[in-house]
């Protein structure tokens, strides 16, 4: 597979972030492949709707209203269609506690929000280029925090 | 048995003649007996009167025997009543002697008794004197202890209203106290949720400023693409400045989970997180063989790691830099000692607000010790404070938490830190934390 044809959902709140994400897809691959929702629940209704196709990776905000990804990240890995599906942590805060009680949720990556578009453009790469190669698996602890550093 | 009719007459002729014979001589024989017979008459006469005479005093003898026989029947009576007597009185003599023995024994006694009696009621006696003279002093005693009684059940009085004033403002402070807590919580919790909200509006304006300066780059002026510069460097401070703050307060609001750890781990980890700034300043750091402490891993992991950088920002530009990290087990005693030796050559307001070890307890003393730059002696205290910082962000980064965090980190752990600096000279800064 190539980064063109991987399917990507985003669920954020965030007006700008998505935007940002957008912009950042449409600068780097083909987008025809990438939707974003705006909350847990939507993203629970999209991904329960079996008639259509399940994304390759899912990019996922913490702080959402309505439903947020800590319960959604849990309704996946509890539910035997979604469990497999790889979930990217996407989030603007980093503690240790938190980043720890999601690796353990079975979430595959954790990223912080750069500040930088520049860098929010390559960390977002760097993670799409790992869902090249098909199932994968969720990686040592050791590797579960990406940053702009290591990628 | 028949015999024959001869015979016999032969028998009868012999007997007759024989009968003859025997006649004669019992003629002979009569004529002497008859003068036997005359002597004897008369012998028999005389008998008789001596029988006569014989048989009155026979009579009389008879009588007289009689009369005694009844006497002596009488006496053998009066005897055998006698004897019974006799007996009776030996048997009750027997008995009494065994009475009397008893009565004599039982005398000894009582006389041995009477004799133990008088001496008991001497002692008796002497015993009611003192108890006499006890009981008059127990009087006077008694009056004393009346009076003191009196006393101190107005002084009871007087503190039971005091204690009801005290338990009073015990429970106005307890209210306050609990108010201070929510108060803290609160404050704590604002302070977390607001740096952790205030992130994300913050990091927009950042990613938007930088679209800009790549996307509209060849549309802004020199002093536009300056002015975003600017924009940029203030967001990254402010960013900063959120990251420190949102560290500060999470070390309050973590939960508290003391191990007993290797001090010597947490300098290693320390030294690699640090490995292109010491590598950056030439710097060495020195530890000596560093003790075990029961610590919250992590925050003192955060602990030296601020203390280690801060050595490092702040170490003299002239000479490479040299940190050395010490620690031992002491007790409170000595420590009390040592502060108060300290003081003796400064001026108390130098160290205000001490508190000082308990004597019994073990302590873990860790120091840090560099070759930087020092400070005035008068800033030991202030640099500790939240947002304080000697010199100007242009000279030396930072937010001026750093210390405040180590601080915190050592309440946290109910320890004291100090600092001690000249200017150019260096600083020290001990940290205390309870061993047991």
């Amino acid at each position: 597979m190539n980064l063109n044809e991987l399917i990507i959902l985003l669920a954020d709140d965030d007006t700008d972030d998505r935007i940002f994400f957008k912009d950042a897809i449409a600068e780097l691959i083909n987008p025809v492949n990438f939707t974003a929702v705006r909350d847990g629940e939507e993203l629970m209704q999209l991904l329960s709707n079996e008639t259509k196709k399940l994304p390759h990776v899912i990019f996922l905000d913490l702080n959402m209203p309505r439903k947020n990804g800590f319960e959604c990240l849990a309704e996946i890995k509890k539910n035997k269609r979604l469990k497999n599906l790889p979930v990217v942590i996407f989030s603007t805060s980093f503690e240790q506690e938190v980043v720890d009680l999601l690796y353990d949720n079975g979430a595959h990556f954790f990223i912080r929000k750069p500040s930088e578009f520049k860098l929010f453009k390559k960390i977002i790469l760097y993670t799409l280029t790992r869902f090249i190669p098909q199932n994968i698996i969720q990686p040592a602890k050791i590797n579960f925090v990406l940053t702009v550093e290591n990628s | 048995m028949l015999k024959s009719r001869e015979s016999d007459e032969d028998e009868l002729g012999v007997a007759n003649k024989k009968l003859v014979f025997q006649n004669e001589e019992k003629e002979k024989r009569a004529a002497e007996l008859s003068i036997a017979n005359k002597e004897l008459i008369f012998q028999n006469e005389e008998k008789e009167k001596r029988a006569a005479e014989l048989s009155i005093a026979n009579k009389e003898l008879a009588f007289q025997n009689d009369e005694k026989e009844k006497r002596a029947a009488e006496l053998s009576i009066a005897n055998k009543e006698l004897a019974f007597q006799n007996d009776e009185k030996e048997k009750r003599a027997a008995e009494l002697s065994i009475a009397n023995k008893e009565l004599a024994f039982q005398n000894d006694e009582k006389e041995k008794r009477a004799a133990e009696l008088i001496i008991a009621n001497k002692e008796l006696a002497f015993q009611n004197d003192e108890k006499e003279k006890r009981a008059a002093e127990l009087i006077i005693a008694n009056k004393e202890l009346a009076f003191q009684n009196d006393e101190k059940e107005k002084r009871a009085a007087e503190l039971i209203v005091a204690n009801k004033e005290l338990a009073f403002q015990n429970e106005e402070k307890e209210k306050r106290a609990a108010e201070l807590i929510i108060a803290n919580k609160e404050l704590l919790a604002f302070t977390y949720i607001s740096s952790h909200d205030l992130q994300e509006p913050l990091r927009k304006i950042q990613t938007f400023v930088t679209i800009i300066l790549e996307n509209e780059n060849e549309n802004l002026s020199e002093k536009g693409k300056y002015n975003f510069k600017r924009m940029q460097l203030a967001a990254s401070r402010m960013q900063q400045l959120i990251d420190d703050l949102l560290a500060f307060s999470r070390i309050n609001t973590t939960d508290h989970k003391f191990e007993n750890t290797d001090l010597n781990l947490i300098v290693e980890e320390v030294k690699n997180e640090l490995r292109d700034t010491i590598q950056e300043n030439n710097a060495t750091i020195e530890t000596n063989e560093l003790c075990f402490a029961n610590i919250i891993t992590f925050q003192f992991r955060q602990l030296m790691y601020n203390l280690i950088s801060n050595a490092l920002k702040f170490s003299n530009p002239a000479i490479p830099s040299h940190i050395v990290i010490k620690s031992s087990i002491v007790k409170g005693s000595k420590l009390n000692c040592d502060r108060l030796a300290i003081y003796a050559g400064k001026k108390i307001n130098e160290h205000p607000g001490q508190e000082s070890f308990s004597p019994e307890k073990n302590y873990c003393h860790i120091s840090v010790t560099d070759n930087g730059i020092g400070f005035e002696p008068h800033f030991s205290e202030r640099i500790f404070g939240v947002f304080q910082k000697l010199h100007s962000k242009e000279v030396y980064a930072g937010t001026g938490i750093g210390l405040a965090i180590v601080k915190k980190i050592v309440e946290n752990h109910e320890g004291l830190i100090t600092a001690t600096s000249e200017l150019n000279k260096g600083a020290t800064f001990d940290i205390y934390i309870p061993a047991d």
